[in-house]
This record gives C-alpha cells, structure tokens and sequence, in this order.
C-alpha cells in the first residue's frame, strides 16, 4: 500500500525511471496528477475548510472594525494593531502570558522529569507510583479547577488551613494579582505532569544500560551519569515535551476560565483569554482576530526558535 | 501477494462497516421522523432558548410543560443555552437559519446591542394586536427593556440588587439594625459595631467587585453613566465614571476597606459563592448581591436573614436601583404562526399565577401586580416577611432615565473595565486615575463601535 502511494503524492522527489517502469502497468506517469489530486483531494479539502479558510478570514477581519451582529464594516488596516500594541492593558497581558509560559513549562519538565527519574528505579510497589504520577492525564481540566479551587479557598481552603496551623499569614491566592497567577501556574502545572511524567518515564527506560554500566565503570558519579549519559539520550524527547508543553501553555484557557476568569486586576489575563472575551464576550471580531493573528505569530515564532536553537543540542 | 490480499479484505470490511453504519443512521432518520410528526402534526413548534440553571430552570420547564398541556395549537420546546454571555452570540450567529430560536431570554445588559442587531419583533407589536394591558407588570422592570415608548421585550426573571445581613448575628451584639432604605453611612457604623463587637471574629460588610453593583451606585446617586441620558435620548458616545458621586462611593468603599471594616472577597463566581458562604456561616454580618439569592440565603439557614434597600448616598434621597435579571424577545426570522405562538408563552409566563409561582420558587420577583394576591405569595411573605423588600424597593422608585438601565452597547466591556477599576481602588490605588482610565478605554470602545456600526 504505501509503496503505491508515494510515487503519487510526491511525484517530484521520485526518480523518473521508477515512475516509467510502473507506467507499464496502468500509466501513473501519465496520470499522476490526477492521482495526486484524487488522493490529496480530501486532505486539502478538509485543511481548507477548517484550517487555512479560517485562517485567511481571521487575517482578514483583523483590518476591520466588526459591527454588533459580526459583520466587517469600516477598513481600518492595521489600526486594530496598532492600538493593541500601544495599549498598556493589552501590554499587561502579554507580560502575563510570558510569565505562565515559563513558569508552566519549567516547572512541568523539571517536576516532571524529577518524578521519571524516581519511578524509572526498580522498587518494591514502584508500579503503584507510576499510577499515580501518571493520574492526572485522567483529570479533565473542570475537574481539576475544581479542585484547586477549594485547596486554594480563601476560607475553608486547604491551604490556609495549613497556613493557620503554622500561624502563616493568610494568603489571599485568588483574590491578590501575584498568588493568583502563582495559583494557576501550580494548577496547570499539576495538569501537565501526567502527560509529561508518562513520555519521559518511557524515554528514561530506552536509554541503553551497558552505556550506564560504562560509566559506572568508569568511575562516573550519579550526577555525572545524568547529565553526560541520561539527558543526551532523552534530548530528543525533552525537546518533544518541552516545544508540546510551550504551545500547550500559551494556548491553557480551561483553568484559567474557570479559576480566576482572568482576574484580579487583569493578573491572569492570557492572550488566549483576552481573545476570548474579546470575541465571544465583547462581540468585537475585528479586535479579537488581530490578537489571534498576534498569538499565532509568537507561538510560530518560539517553535522555530526552539527547533532553531534547541535541536542542535538534541542527540538523536 | 498475501499481504495485499490481507488489506483488500480489510478495505472490504471496514467499507461494509461503512455502509451498516450510514444505513443504520438513513433508516433511523427515516424511522423518527414520522413518529415526530405524528406528535407534532397540528401544533406549531416554538423553540425557546433560556440560560437558567438549578431551581430557576426547574421551574421554567414547568412552565413549558403546562404551557404545552393548557392549548393544542403551538408547542414550546425549551432549550438550555449555557451563561447569558455566550448566548448573545449564539442568538446574533444563528439567526436567518434552522438552528435559530423562536423566543429567546437574553440578559438584561445586551439589551440595546440585540435591539440594534435588528433581529426581533418588539413585543410592542402584539401588545397593541392583542390591547395587552402591560399596565399589570411593574412599570420599572418594563422600562428596563423599552426605547422611546416602545416595549422591545418582555421583562421575565427580575431581580433588585439589594444588602443582605444577618439579622440574628447584630441581636447577638447588640446592634440596631440599619433601616429600610439606608445611607452609605448607616452600613458604616452597623460594619464597624459588627467588627469591633465581635473582635475581628465577624467581617462586617463587602461590595463583590462587580460592574452591576457599580452600576446600581449611580443609579442610585441619579447619576447618568453614559450621555444622551443614559442612552434612552439616543446614542451614547461616552460615559462618565469619574463624576462626584461614584468618586465618593468609591472613596467610601475604600476608607472601609483600610480601616478593616469592610473585606474583599474579589470577583467573579467565586467571590459570589465565598461571601456567601462566609455570611451562611456566620462569619461575614453584610452583603450586597441580586435578590434572587433569597433562595439559597433562606434555605438551611438558621440565622434570621435581614434585608434592606440598596445604600444611597448620605445626604440625598435613593433615586432607586435599576432591575437586574434578563428579558424574553421575539426572533423576526421566523413565520408570524410561529411569533405569535412565541407571543402566547410570553403571555403565559407573565399571567399572576406564573409570575406568583415563579418568585415562590426563584426569588426572581412577581412582576404581575395581581401576583401579590396570589396564595402562594402570600404564604412566603407570612413565613419570611423580608422576602417582601426587593419587590417593595422595585415598586418605591419611580422609573427614570438613571434608574432604567443604560441603553448601550458594549456594557459587558463597560462592566469589565469598572470591574478592573474597582479592584485597583480596592487594593488601594488612586481612585480618580484608575476611574479614569476605565473612562478612557470605553470611551475608546464606543467611539469604534459607533462607527463600525454607523451611527
């Protein structure tokens, strides 16, 4: 099956002579277009539809200001942009957004790659650990808002429990604009752990034991054996995790909707969330697409850097 | 050869899975659809789009259902829509198609942006067909949802804002209750007594951060929050946040809130169930919140619950509060059998019995005059006589241009930004600069609105 299909959707990248020996058979040469098309056709159909007409359209809007009821109505060019960029609510939200998303995916791979290394050794009971780090890829993000919500209630709140047994002060974490984003890092992070517990467990277990054996051979300390044997071997999928988390992050809105709504003061006011209400709250298309538009550009910009910069430090 | 062989024969399974499948879907299709029709074939369907949740939705599918039962020309079929935010939108996306509602309830403050949509039939239109006497519902909640003499919806699930406290807490130290209609500082000194009787063990008051009660504020004070008086001359073009006396209220709020007589408990849904949590366990004495929590204030509760009208400045008379709750329209995009049948549940709703029943069961208040004759009501008034007050408080003012709600679009942005404002001043920033910064972006807002939209 695969064999029959290359040759058609990649017709450029195969060498003639291959193509004229088939051709024998029932002409692809002279078909091949046809074949290309009748076997892209569904993809490009379906892209179009849902992915690159969406796009254009929202590129589009973003040079209009909308009426009440959608609709594009007055040119503005790059107005919508402008005032964005210039306005220091919109500013707040873009220094928010940096803040989550290195929090988030620090975090995340450091606790998370903390917890594969614990659970990659061979214990009695250590499949019970691994459940349960594993757990929260099960937790649906309503669930889990909920969650923290009552660790972080102000008053019957886990953790100012804690906090008055200690004789803490109390902390106010969802009404005050740092805890607040605080909160919802640690929730999101918490969210996240599952997923990325799961795939570096399983990169740690495919790296090779003689190479650890080598090294202990060879007189290596554990810490040495981490980072000169363990992360080479597993750069691959730390780069995985960590360029997955980033979008992840710069894309949360379930936690954040149903933790702080954005709030206080605008602290937790992501760029998806702002796009949001600008657009299903506010009923301003033209606004909301130019800070999509905004959105998608950075995260593409932080992917290409990473695979820029990060994957020439990847051992594969 | 084998392994080609090997994926025809899947190809051919998973194509006869295929087609079992779209058969089973046809022949369901083809199965349903006169049983359907066979319910439904003389009477005329009405969809109905609500957003009401727990009791409230309970008690509204009563109504649809009873509705159904009392005439066999049209049937109401009620749909939940989610929050009141998001189904705006729906409502303005889906109109002209399939999908589109018939009648619809949409919150109170999207009230002048569905208007403009042009997508409804005011109910003034049946109002006059039928010589509707609309003097039988309260006169502020219908002012709410009209324009220039002109009735666009029906008011249905109305609520005043009003102040809560417990009753039992200030016997318990001692404390003269605040009166019926208080000043902002007769609030003060029950909030201070409460807080020094008690040592700092009950919180005295709170004012959630919330645009609708920063709305109310001005109303109250007979402040105009936007031009053209409040919207119900014509267009606004900007609003006012930075006049004398939403400065003072704020300035008010603040000096509570430093000298610890007064918490904030923040915004949002979860500010709203944590106060009144607190105040559930004894531990916060005063809120402020829409009458329709009677409800949940009432039941379980051993404490006695107090209410009084919204606080006004001190130094003036109250000018009254606007209604808060949603409204019932009628879609213009669909065929006039169809609206009228609308028109009849809209009637059916708003009839002494419904309306009786209704507050019974929500809280939201009886709009109906001939509601408060109702056995029902009256019951509920003997057995808790301060759920009489919001509905006192809604027939004291006598509706103005400042208490009737502002007409104009973009009010979620509007409550957004006093939101934002109300916390900077809460956390102790400068009052007149953070007001004035949520003046100038809406400012901002309306004046782009206003042009992509033409006026």
């Amino acid at each position: 099956m695969q064999q029959e299909i290359t040759p058609a959707s990649k017709p450029s990248l195969k060498p003639k002579t291959l193509n004229q020996a088939n051709a024998k058979g029932f002409n692809l040469h002279v078909n091949d277009k046809w074949y290309a098309l009748a076997f892209l056709g569904p993809s490009v159909l379906i892209l179009g539809v849902f992915v690159f007409y969406p796009m254009l359209r929202t590129l589009y809007l973003s040079l209009f200001l909308t009426n009440n009821v959608g609709r594009p109505t007055v040119f503005i060019g790059l107005k919508n942009y402008v005032n964005l960029l210039t306005s220091s609510a919109y500013q707040a939200s873009l220094q928010a957004t940096a803040v989550y998303v290195i929090g988030v995916v620090a975090f995340t791979l450091i606790l998370g790659l903390l917890l594969a290394q614990m659970a990659v050794r061979k214990l009695a009971g250590i499949q019970w650990f691994r459940t349960i780090f594993s757990a929260t890829m099960g937790v649906s993000v309503s669930v889990a808002a909920i969650f923290w919500l009552f660790i972080f209630s102000p008053s019957i709140g886990l953790f100012d429990q804690i906090g008055t047994l200690l004789h803490l002060p109390l902390v106010q974490w969802l009404t005050t604009p740092g805890p607040a984003m605080i909160a919802v890092i640690i929730s999101t992070v918490w969210m996240n752990l599952g997923f990325t517990f799961l795939i570096l467990f399983g990169a740690l277990q495919m790296v090779p034991q003689p190479l650890y054996e080598a090294a202990a051979i060879e007189g290596a300390s554990p810490s040495y054996q981490f980072f000169h044997v363990t992360l080479p071997m597993i750069s691959p999928t730390l780069f995985f995790t960590s360029t997955v988390t980033l979008i992840g992050a710069f894309k949360s809105f379930g936690l954040i909707d149903l933790m702080t709504a954005g709030g206080p003061n605008n602290a937790t006011n992501l760029m998806v969330y702002q796009v949001y209400r600008d657009a299903f709250l506010n009923g301003n298309y033209g606004l909301a697409s130019a800070e999509s538009v905004i959105l998608a550009v950075i995260i593409a910009l932080f992917t290409l850097l990473q695979f820029k910069f990060l994957e020439k430090r990847v051992t594969y | 050869m084998t392994t080609k062989n090997g994926s025809h024969q899947r190809l051919l399974i998973l194509g006869a899975i295929l087609v079992a499948v779209i058969a089973a879907f046809a022949g369901w299709s083809v199965m349903s659809k006169p049983a359907a029709q066979a319910q439904g074939a003389k009477r005329t369907k009405v969809v109905f789009w609500n957003e009401m949740t727990g009791p409230a939705q309970q008690q509204l599918n009563t109504f649809v259902k009873d509705f159904n039962q009392s005439q066999s020309k049209y049937e109401v079929v009620s749909e939940f829509e989610g929050n009141y935010n998001e189904a705006v939108q729906k409502i303005i996306n889906t109109h002209g198609t399939d999908a589109s509602p018939a009648v619809f309830q949409s919150m109170d403050i999207s009230t002048s942006q569905i208007h403009h949509t042009g997508y409804t039939t005011p109910v003034q239109k049946f109002i006059d067909e039928d010589h509707y006497d609309v003097n039988q519902i309260a006169a502020g909640a219908r002012a709410f949802y009209a324009n220039k003499g002109t009735q666009l919806s029906m008011p249905f699930n109305t609520s005043q804002p009003v102040l809560y406290y417990n009753a039992t807490l200030l016997k318990k130290y001692k404390i003269t209750p605040p009166p019926v209609n208080p000043s902002y500082s007769d609030i003060t000194r029950v909030a201070k007594q409460l807080t020094d009787r008690s040592h700092k063990k009950v919180q005295g008051m709170t004012v959630e951060i919330y645009g609708w009660l920063f709305e109310q504020f001005m109303a109250n004070a007979g402040v105009s929050l936007a031009n053209q008086e409040d919207g119900h001359a014509g267009t606004p073009t900007a609003v006012n946040f930075t006049n004398a006396a939403t400065v003072k209220t704020m300035k008010w709020i603040q000096d509570n809130l430093k000298a610890g007589d007064f918490v904030n408990y923040g915004a949002g849904a979860n500010a709203q169930n944590n106060e009144t949590a607190s105040f559930l366990s004894g531990r916060l004495g005063m809120f402020m919140q829409s009458s329709a929590s009677i409800g949940q204030l009432t039941t379980g509760n051993q404490d006695q619950l107090g209410i009084t009208y919204y606080p006004h400045p001190d130094g003036q008379k109250s000018n009254g509060v606007a209604i808060g709750g949603a409204s019932l329209w009628i879609s213009n995009d669909k065929p006039s059998d169809v609206q009228r049948g609308a028109w009849e549940f809209i009637k059916y709703l708003m009839t002494a019995k419904s309306q009786a029943q209704w507050q019974v069961a929500t809280g939201y208040l009886a709009l109906n005059k001939d509601s408060q004759k109702e056995a029902v009501l009256q019951n509920l008034y003997k057995k808790l006589p301060a759920t009489k007050v919001p509905g006192e408080q809604l027939r004291a003012a006598t509706p103005n241009a400042t208490n009737s709600g502002i007409f104009l679009q973009g009010l979620i942005q509007e409550r957004n930004l006093t939101q934002t404002a109300m916390e900077q001043i809460y956390n102790g920033s400068d009052i007149q600069k953070s007001l004035a910064t949520a003046q100038k972006s809406m400012n901002a807002y309306i004046q782009g609105n206003n042009r992509a939209n033409g006026y």
